[in-house]
């Protein structure tokens, strides 16, 4: 075991091996993310990390001695266009396995065709603990329920000078929002930290003002707020003209980049969980593979904060390359079967699946690190 | 107490540049029986264009918000010119369809443009609020309330003292009258559709540092703007701006003491409530302008 | 079908013509029913089967759109609230309903879920009509514009009834008697594109009888002259209701189907493009013609997906929204009436 991962670690970590010529068709790999719409920024910042990571991949070998084709399809940001691109992937491409679909709501579309199609998905972003607890056997999900995220930040606790004691919330009106602040109540309340108020905003709101002054009204030291990126930066820009006065500590994994270059006024520091901090990659669990992930990413002159997000398509395509090596075979049933013996290193650490949800037909289950970055007027720290 | 101050400052920056946006809609409307889908993305535009020349080309930033106003003036004209010139004498509905294509092309060619990624734009204004006694307000947000003020004065100067604007009204009031009168309809229609656009990317320059520049930026304020015209009755200059600040009002005071869920559905559900009741708006569109 | 252009022949050739025009459609409709054992392929079925979703809407758009030129930019509000409905029935829901009184909803079969989206669709189909034809152009395409989105809030914020943005989930599919399977749910592909291929004729069928009835003569009158009509004594208001009611019932099959075949419903059922769809489907067909929404409609439910994988995805959408403004500008009738008038010249 050991001496397969230092190969494969070997391998990530020198990016210009040769090429050796390839004889063989490509294996084929699907990945629907939001490409269009609302959320595209994110989902093009995934896909972005799984095609480097195919280049990386293909740059040393391939995979059973093929190289890798990457089949990217634009979910368009909506259910129904999700359900289509799989269905373009799986009958038209005929792709052995997916990679998909960055919100809860295209991974819940999709979930059903997984199990008639009999093609076994990656999930990269979703926290809904639904996707893996509803009985699903083709799913394996890298990225961290909000409880996960919850309980690993509970762990943390004790680096927040002075120390939290009761907490509010200011969250998007989604599942993703919605789950972040019930999983968070529930484990720092059982930590004896008190709970305030939950404040809501639909997704496409600009102007949190009232919001902000609800929370203002609140005797809570800390505001945790989970949202998208942009949204993010909203808040924390528009927390310092209500003059919030609290600690902001975001959720979810996004990191406000703009920030940095248009940095908030001295006094407003805010605190971020992440699961990849790329200006730190030798703080990263694996510093090799982390490195070699961020200096192909800027190579290519994407957007730095690009990072923080593009992890999950690259761990993804790692997790499902190794599933197919295992495997044998380019197979879905085959692949399915090796993915819950897939132990490799990534960007974000150790991938790992375990199972979750009803007996006979459980999905699988990463548990991945997180970690707390500190803004400060445009600078960052680990906390 | 102290809250409320709050809310009604927030109301009345957020409700100046609702007026700004509903204005541009409904002078539109009026003058050229025209429901302008784009106007959310010409929105959008002002925006990124002024993104580009504060953050890419280096410009200053009030020189930034000028040019980018007159590329919407720009925009706005070619718009006029290619599309609707050609259908003049086609049917409102037809004219709403090839709007919403336009719109999806704008957008899409936004994303294409400048990825999906929110940009936020620098500006010389200091990020600290201001404080006077309860209430806290950011420079910058003064500055758009100031700037909004102005324009919407300018505007109505235009209408009133130029002959430009008498040509507007005229038209606005009866077109075929107007043509017999000697004004060039044609002109009419494209300085309007020019300054109604130009207007929205006024609020898409003024807005795009309050907030941030993303390509679907549009799509919610599109909608807004729909309903601060109803609100004031389609094609009623006094009523858009009296639309947009009652729905700024309603959504700060509703958001704050009722539920900042529904914070967006309040501004809708109001709408059908006028239209149920008062199905021609708060200024029947018989005192439009002047 | 009517045949627009049977009159203008002569002689046996005008039989023989009027003959075609009255077999055509069936051996269209026995065409695309056959498909999927000539051609098993499931990718084309599954965009069929998607694809005639959203023709059905486009039917039942037209009879606003074609028949009483009202354009309905709110339309998908009756879609989403059929796919509700129907959702949420096959699925029962509990929920307060204030002064400690609760309804509760066991679990129905499909088909019943499928009668209440009819049902409820074309209730809120009459309320609208009801409100919205007080005001007429402008006023009521942005009141059906907004109708749509209050529903759609309503959908994101009323979770103990929809699930709001968490979305429901696990929607069973369609279930059939089938002669020697009893009771089965429609999981493979043919099925459900038989399905939905049949409600489509139904559909199809519904609107022909009423267009052509008395019901239509007014709608089409009051199209071509509200005010004349309206004085040699047409009730205007009343005539417009009806349609309205069985368009959004029809709208709202559309959406009861689409529910048991995405199998998840969330509040962005209610997205303004999806109105867009069904609208551009309408005008390239042909508004007012009965087969102009199935001609648009196999153009524009396909080509999206024909264009997957040949273009951009930002330049997918430009080119979509060039080909909109392209057909309204150029082919302002739409396709159907222009080939017509092109075969009456021949």
């Amino acid at each position: 075991m050991m001496n397969r991962r230092s190969l494969l670690l070997a391998s990530l970590a020198t990016p210009a091996l040769s090429v050796s010529g390839f004889a063989a068709d490509p294996i084929k790999i699907g990945m629907t993310q939001p490409l269009t719409g609302a959320v595209a920024a994110s989902g093009n910042y995934v896909a972005n990390g799984a095609k480097i990571a195919t280049e990386v991949l293909n740059r040393a070998g391939g995979v059973l001695g093929r190289p890798l084709e990457l089949i990217l399809e634009d979910n368009k940001s909506n259910p129904r266009e999700a359900v289509a691109s799989v269905e373009k992937l799986v009958l038209r491409d005929r792709v052995p396995v997916l990679i998909g679909a960055w919100s809860s709501t295209f991974t819940l579309a999709i979930m059903p065709k997984l199990i008639e199609y009999k093609v076994p998905m990656v999930v990269e972003t979703s926290s809904a603990s639904r996707i893996t607890t509803s009985g699903n056997p083709w799913v394996f999900r890298i990225a961290p329920t909000s409880e996960m995220e919850a309980v690993a930040f509970s762990a943390l606790l004790s680096k927040f000078t002075p120390a939290m004691k009761k907490i509010d919330f200011l969250s998007v009106n989604n599942d993703f929002g919605r789950g972040a602040a019930e999983k968070f109540s529930a484990a720092l309340a059982a930590r004896g930290i008190a709970i305030g108020r939950t404040e809501t905003m639909t997704p496409e709101a600009t102007d949190l003002a009232a919001q902000l002054t609800a929370l203002k009204q609140s005797d809570g030291d800390t505001v945790f707020v989970t949202t998208g990126v942009e949204q993010m930066t909203l808040a924390l820009r528009q927390a310092v003209e209500q003059r919030l006065g609290k600690r902001i500590v975001t959720t979810g994994g996004s990191f406000p980049d703009q920030l940095l270059a248009n940095p908030l006024p001295p006094g407003n520091d805010s605190f971020h969980i992440l699961f990849y901090a790329p200006w730190f990659p030798e703080r990263a669990p694996h510093p090799a593979i982390a490195r070699t992930y961020t200096e192909e990413w800027n190579k290519k002159g994407w957007e730095f904060a690009g990072l923080t997000e593009g992890f999950r398509g690259y761990d993804a395509m790692l997790t499902v390359v190794e599933a197919i090596k295992l495997a044998g075979k380019p197979e879905a049933e085959a692949i399915r079967e090796a993915l819950w013996k897939v132990k490799i290193p990534g960007v974000n650490g150790d991938i790992a699946f375990a199972k979750e949800g009803p007996a006979g037909q459980e999905s699988g289950q990463n548990r991945p690190n997180v970690s707390i970055l500190r803004l400060s007027e445009g600078k960052t720290s680990l906390l | 107490m102290d809250q409320a101050l709050q809310h009604l400052v927030n109301g009345t920056v957020l409700g100046g540049t609702y007026a700004l946006l509903g204005i541009g809609l409904t002078l539109i409307f009026g003058v050229m029986r025209v429901v302008n889908f784009t106007h959310g993305e010409l929105y959008a535009f002002g925006a990124y264009m002024t993104y580009a020349f504060v953050s890419l080309l280096g410009v200053n930033f009030f020189a930034a918000l000028a040019l980018a106003t007159l590329c919407g003036v720009a925009l706005g004209a070619a718009l006029e010119l290619v599309l609707l010139r050609r259908m003049r004498k086609a049917d409102i509905d037809s004219v709403m369809l090839v709007m919403i294509g336009a719109s999806l092309v704008l957008q899409n060619g936004e994303m294409w443009a400048w990825g999906g990624v929110a940009k936020l734009v620098p500006n010389p204004f200091n990020g600290s609020p201001l404080v006077i006694g309860p209430v806290s307000v950011l420079p910058l947000r003064l500055f758009v309330l100031a700037v909004s003020a102005a324009l919407l004065l300018g505007f109505w100067l235009m209408l009133d003292r130029t002959r430009a604007g008498v040509a507007m009204r005229a038209t606005f009031q009866d077109p075929e009258t107007a043509a017999l009168m000697g004004v060039r309809i044609g002109w009419v229609n494209t300085a309007t559709f020019a300054i109604g656009s130009g207007l929205a990317a006024a609020a898409g320059a003024l807005l795009g540092p309050v907030f941030m520049v993303s390509p679907t930026m549009g799509d919610l304020v599109g909608l807004k703007a729909f309903a601060i015209v109803i609100l004031g009755g389609l094609g009623s200059l006094p009523g858009a701006t009296l639309g947009g600040f009652a729905l700024g009002f309603v959504e700060e005071y509703a958001g704050g003491y009722l539920s900042t869920e529904y914070r967006d559905a309040f501004g809708f559900l109001l709408i059908i409530l006028v239209l149920a009741l008062k199905p021609q708006g708060l200024v029947p569109a018989k005192e439009r302008i002047g | 079908m009517t045949a627009p252009d049977g009159r203008s022949a002569e002689g046996r050739g005008e039989l023989n013509r009027s003959r075609l025009h009255h077999y055509a459609p069936w051996v269209f409709v026995l065409v695309l029913a056959l498909l999927p054992l000539a051609f098993p392929d499931p990718y084309m079925l599954a965009v069929l089967t998607s694809a005639g979703i959203f023709i059905i809407g486009a039917i039942s758009l037209n009879l606003l759109l074609g028949y009483t030129g009202q354009l309905s930019l709110g339309h998908v509000a009756f879609f989403g609230l059929g796919a509700y409905t129907s959702a949420l029935a096959s699925l029962g829901f509990d929920i307060g309903i204030g002064f400690g009184l609760r309804i509760t909803l066991q679990p129905q079969p499909v088909w019943l879920g499928f009668i209440a989206a009819i049902i409820v669709a074309g209730g809120f189909g009459w309320l609208l009509g009801r409100l919205a034809f007080r005001v007429r152009g402008a006023y009521f395409v942005i009141i059906t514009i907004c109708f749509a989105q209050v529903l759609r809030m309503v959908a994101l914020n009323w979770i103990e009834l929809t699930q709001g943005p968490m979305a429901l989930i696990s929607i069973p599919p369609f279930s059939m008697w089938l002669p020697g399977q009893g009771v089965v749910p429609l999981y493979s592909k043919a099925q459900n594109y038989w399905l939905v291929l049949a409600v489509a004729v139904l559909a199809f069928i519904v609107v022909r009888q009423l267009v052509e009835s008395r019901i239509g003569r007014a709608l089409v009158a009051l199209r071509a002259n509200e005010s004349l009509a309206r004085s040699v004594g047409i009730r205007v208001t009343h005539y417009l209701v009806i349609a309205a009611v069985i368009s959004a019932g029809i709208a709202g099959a559309a959406g009861s189907l689409f529910a048991h075949y995405i199998r998840i419903i969330d509040p962005d059922v209610f997205l303004f493009i999806y109105t867009v769809t069904m609208v551009i489907m309408v005008i390239t067909g042909g508004k007012g013609t009965l087969w102009g929404p199935v001609v648009g409609g196999l153009i524009f439910g396909l080509v999206p997906d024909l264009l997957r994988g040949h273009a951009r995805p930002e330049a997918q959408w430009v080119l979509y929204g060039v080909a909109m403004i392209l057909f309204v500008m150029f082919l302002p009738r739409g396709i159907v009436p222009a080939l017509a008038s092109l075969r009456r010249r021949a």
